[in-house]
């Protein structure tokens, strides 16, 4: 019955007996369409059914292929997997895209920290010097030089 | 426990400093409806959610807030570098600069310090995800309003990824909602308090 009341959600039509006083959001359905990865970045969502600019106001140019940029689009399909799967647990083929994207990242991570010293405090002890503290620091313009 | 990632969740690289821009831009650090307030209020939101999905959604956000924090803060960093005196002088920047010179210092557009009373728990989820869609809603006005300030590029492409943010956790919160029914009375999900009387 649960089931059958999401899907009718899904849908836009409230479950029969819809109690008042609540707000209501529609469930995403599962199996959502997606954007590429370097798209979705630069929009600021995975999903096109979630792309809702203000006065058609788009990010068009999609960021430049750097280390930075690379490991920033991976993370960010993570993240919004990860935000989908919290309301969606249950679907199976966001978790199995999930894992997939995991391992990408974890392959960027490798090459990221090889060109431009630690990402993580942990990762600081790799190397012979303690590359941690080199600037620049991510809020930094120099950090997000070329991108 | 934190851990710091030493990467930026989106780019900000801001080629020319607009010292008026940042003067609005840091009401998204510390204003009413900031960054700073949306990761307290989820992260605090936390502990009386009786659900896990609740408190994996409200730390996924309440974290990724935090990243957001941070991109406000670079905003206003690299919008204030290398000022001359008079982009100062006679700009919309100087009661800003004239406390904090370019310290990013977590207020209002308007001067007021950030403050916990712009944001609550009110330990009972249907209360709170209640406020988060709000929350999710007045952060992207203060987005559009800021897109209607700017015309600059490189600004607002990053203002456009924050505002898509906005969205998304609208929707999930939502969802939230959803799934927090399933589990209780449907017909009545003010019988009581999930967070004390379960």
């Amino acid at each position: 019955m649960e089931m059958h009341n999401r899907k009718k959600c899904g849908t836009g039509v409230l479950p029969p007996v819809a109690p008042l006083a609540n707000p209501y959001v529609p469930f995403q359905r599962e199996n959502p369409t997606t954007y590429q990865p370097r798209k979705a970045l630069v929009r600021g969502t995975l999903y096109p059914s979630l792309d809702l600019p203000f006065m058609g106001m788009v990010n068009n140019k999609e960021k430049a292929v750097t280390p930075l940029t690379e490991l920033q689009t991976l993370a960010f399909v993570i993240q919004e997997l990860a935000l989908y799967l919290d309301t969606h647990r249950d679907d199976k083929d966001a978790l199995e895209v999930y894992c997939e994207y995991k391992q990408k990242y974890e392959e960027a991570l490798k090459q990221y920290e090889a060109q431009c010293g630690p990402l993580s405090h942990k990762a600081a002890c790799c190397g012979k010097e303690y590359r941690w503290l080199d600037d620049p620091w991510p809020w930094e313009y120099a950090a997000n030089r070329g991108v | 426990m934190f851990v710091y990632d030493k990467k930026l969740q989106f780019p900000v690289k801001i080629d020319r400093p607009n010292p008026r821009l940042a003067s609005v831009i840091i009401s998204q650090y510390g204003g009413p409806d900031g960054e700073l307030g949306a990761s307290l209020r989820y992260l605090s939101q936390r502990y009386s959610m009786p659900f896990d999905e609740l408190k994996g959604l409200l730390t996924d956000i309440g974290v990724e807030e935090l990243g957001h924090l941070e991109m406000v803060g670079a905003l206003v960093h690299q919008l204030t570098r290398n000022l001359k005196d008079s982009q100062i002088q006679d700009s919309a920047f100087a009661p800003y600069f004239v406390d904090h010179t370019v310290g990013v210092y977590p207020q209002f557009a308007s001067g007021t310090p950030w403050t916990a009373a712009t944001i609550a728990v009110k330990g009972d989820p249907i209360a709170d995800l209640t406020e988060d869609l709000a929350a999710e809603q007045k952060a992207r006005v203060t987005y559009d309003n800021i897109l209607r300030l700017s015309d600059d590029p490189d600004v607002n492409n990053v203002i456009k990824f924050l505002r898509e943010r906005e969205v998304v956790h609208f929707q999930r919160f939502g969802e939230a909602i959803e799934l927090l029914r399933e589990k209780l009375n449907k017909k009545n999900v003010y019988a009581m308090n999930p967070a004390m009387d379960m």
